[in-house]
């Protein structure tokens, strides 16, 4: 794969006979935004926790800026920033004395680490609070200075593990809009999230995550393009559903039709259309629809079509 | 290295300094209980201070009850008290009193006290009579038997000063009627002396007891309770330093802030070696406030060996904190780590004799006390404040406040996980 800053081949962790983590590649390239996009439960954190050194995994290789994962876990540290899912600050300190702290421990003194702290302060926007003890700050302020402590010695990979769990959406803009910023400055990201519109807005590609493994992987474009224009799911009595499906299957904007739990799913590449020539079909056959449901093609979708379940379940 | 491990302390200090509950649990606590304590038991140690109260009803006809009475309340140890609110005790308002709660011992002397003492040798029946202490049955024991060791004494000299003259008249009369007067004084003076042990006469008693302590032992002055309760509260209070860490260690795990630190190019041994760090600092600092106030406020003695103390106070810390490393490894919740500090340091502290003494305790508990630094500790802090010891006499119990250190450290570290 071509100048891959993380490069993911086979990783496998297990809990006893749980697997968390089967069998994951996948390759993050130099300046690139990489999502890992499932539900809660999916193996993101797992995944992002061994990518940070975290955990050993049990099976597969990775590297980190060229670094095995394993053997060379002295050399990636430096490189790496974590940004847990956790608010993993002192709330008793000054958002200062927080960057401080981790600034120092990264090996920053002096102006050097004054200018780190004003910079990751300025970024995040918390200037003007950094003197602030942070029990004081707002969930969305917390967030953004949790960001800041992963920023501090500009590492030159970031693994955001949802960052903008409990924000409230101003917050969760002023996040994206800092993201955003890191990436023009060439900086490689690995992000974890649940939320479509997060994914969909931020990252060049998408892993779609559920159950450990990784179910598709694409640019955002690319992965809704499966849909190509939509599914829409119609429900009909049962006995029903076997004389419509071949006649659904040739109307001119339908591209495969199926059964599934007890509806159609019909795949189109024109919503609108092929919406009107599903009614006008159940109209002749005088079969009644008890049910509609179209789905506009986007990552949402996406996973549904993958997995038969919502992001949020 | 030495960088990371400076900036893990002077976090946890900032942290520490910022937090009044913390600052007043190590600091504040076991000052107020060496000042309530000191206090409440100061008659205990202190000569003149703190005299216990005494009731005492006399019913006695004659002269001699008052005389013991006397006697009691010039000594140090005793006030006594035979009126109350301007009247003459009576047994009832004694008994009052002591069903009241008011008081816990009262001294009743009969009617014929005195006839019995002076009663005719040569009488055909021998007269007996009874002084009764009303107790309330909750006193302790320890505080009633030395009352009635004193008075059995006092009763004892006056029973020789009143009966041996009259004992030798008869005998004389009886065996060597022809005797002189002037003769028969004489010997009864100095058989009286005699049979007192000179306590009775003008002259010094041949007989005196003397208070002093083991050769070796560079004692200024005896130990008053605040000499007495600051070495056994000290140690109390620095093993709190097992909360404050346990407590740090469980809130860095759940607010993620260790899993930050461990993605950190820094190794686990500089991790919890910055982590131990400040509290060990914390431990030294509270050793040098309480002992430093303790002898600036209430002028208690820190002894000849500043030496002696300091490697005291090094191992003590050490142990302390290590004890904490051992909590933090074992417990997994706020709860876990309230309830087994609790457990164990109230249970040491007891058994170490931070409470109560442990001379006092059966020898099973002594034993038992062993396994606790705080025993170790206290007798070294006895050693060097009380009894005026230095370093070489305190080296084992230094040893084994180390070998203590040591096993906790070792324990704690090996079950320790950082996530």
């Amino acid at each position: 794969m071509p100048n891959c800053m993380i490069e993911v081949n086979g990783l496998v962790k297990k809990y006893g006979d749980r697997v968390t983590v089967n069998g994951v590649s996948f390759c993050v390239q130099d300046g690139e935004i990489f999502c890992l996009l499932g539900p809660n439960g999916a193996g993101k954190t797992t995944t992002i926790s061994i990518l940070a050194t975290l955990l050993p995994p049990d099976e597969g290789q990775a590297t980190i800026g060229g670094y095995d994962l394993v053997r060379e876990t002295n050399l990636i540290k430096p490189l790496i920033g974590f940004v847990p899912q956790e608010l993993a600050l002192y709330p008793t300190l000054s958002a200062w004395d927080n960057l401080a702290f981790f600034g120092r421990i990264y090996g920053l003194r002096g102006m050097a680490l004054k200018e780190r702290i004003t910079a990751a302060l300025g970024l995040v926007g918390l200037r003007d609070r950094a003197g602030d003890v942070v029990r004081t700050f707002s969930g969305g302020m917390k967030r953004r200075l949790n960001i800041a402590a992963g920023l501090i010695h500009q590492p030159r990979i970031l693994f955001l593990d949802e960052p903008t769990v409990g924000v409230d959406p101003q917050s969760r803009n002023f996040i994206f809009e800092h993201i955003e910023r890191l990436k023009a400055e060439g900086m490689t990201i690995l992000y974890t999230t649940h939320y479509m519109e997060e994914a969909e807005r931020l990252c060049d590609r998408v892993a779609i995550m559920d159950e450990g493994r990784i179910l598709a992987l694409d640019t955002p474009r690319g992965l809704v393009g499966l849909l190509g224009g939509g599914v829409i799911h119609v429900g009909v009595a049962a006995e029903a559903i076997e004389d419509l499906l071949p006649a659904i299957r040739t109307l001119p904007h339908v591209r495969a039709a199926s059964a599934q739990d007890c509806r159609l799913k019909v795949e189109t590449g024109a919503a609108r259309p092929a919406l009107l020539e599903l009614i006008e079909l159940c109209n002749a056959r005088d079969v009644p629809i008890l049910s509609l449901e179209v789905l506009e093609p986007n990552l949402e979708s996406v996973f549904l079509h993958l997995t038969g379940k919502h992001l949020r379940d | 290295m030495l960088n990371q491990i400076l900036a893990l302390a002077w976090k946890d200090l900032k942290i520490f300094f910022k937090d009044p509950g913390a600052v007043a649990l190590i600091f504040l606590q076991p000052f107020m209980f060496i000042v309530v304590m000191s206090y409440a038991l100061g008659g205990l140690f202190e000569p003149g201070g703190g005299q216990i109260q005494l009731l005492a009803v006399n019913q006695d006809r004659g002269p001699h009850a008052a005389a013991i009475l006397r006697q009691l309340d010039e000594m140090d140890a005793f006030q006594v008290e035979t009126t109350w609110e301007g009247q003459p005790l009576t047994r009832g308002m004694a008994e009052k009193l002591i069903v009241e709660g008011k008081q816990n011992l009262a001294l009743v002397f009969p009617p014929d006290f005195s006839e019995v003492l002076e009663q005719d040798p040569a009488a055909p029946e021998r007269r007996t009579t009874k002084i009764l202490v009303i107790v309330d049955p909750a006193t302790s024991s320890q505080f009633v038997e030395p009352i009635l060791g004193t008075l059995q004494g006092l009763i004892e000299r006056r029973t020789y000063t009143v009966m041996i003259p009259r004992r030798l008249d008869y005998l004389f009369e009886r065996l060597a009627p022809q005797t002189p007067v002037e003769q028969r004084e004489t010997f009864k003076a100095q058989a009286q002396e005699a049979m007192s042990g000179g306590l009775l006469g003008g002259r010094e008693p041949v007989v005196t007891v003397e208070r002093t302590t083991p050769a070796g032992m560079q004692v200024e002055k005896n130990p008053d309770t605040f000499q007495q309760n600051v070495p056994g509260y000290t140690i109390y209070g620095i093993f709190w330093i097992v909360s404050l860490l346990a407590g740090s260690v469980l809130e860095e795990k759940r607010e993620g802030t260790f899993r930050r630190l461990l993605v950190a190019p820094m190794n686990r041994a500089v991790m919890l070696a910055g982590k131990l760090l400040p509290y060990y600092i914390i431990n030294l600092i509270q050793l040098v406030i309480m002992l430093g106030a303790s002898s600036l406020l209430f002028g208690v003695s820190l002894g000849h060996s500043p030496a002696g103390l300091v490697a005291v106070s090094l191992v003590a810390a050490a142990a302390a904190t290590g004890l904490g490393v051992l909590v933090s490894a074992l417990t997994r919740t706020e709860a876990q780590v309230g309830g087994l500090t609790v457990l164990l340091l109230l249970t040491m502290s007891a058994l170490g004799g931070c409470f109560v003494p442990r001379f006092i305790m059966p020898d099973w508990l002594k034993t038992m006390g062993l396994i606790t630094p705080h025993a170790w500790a206290l007798d070294a802090y006895q050693d060097l404040l009380v009894r005026g010891y230095g370093l070489r006499e305190v080296l084992p119990k230094v040893g084994a406040l180390a070998a203590f250190a040591a096993a906790f450290f070792g324990i704690g570290v090996w079950r320790f996980r950082f996530e």
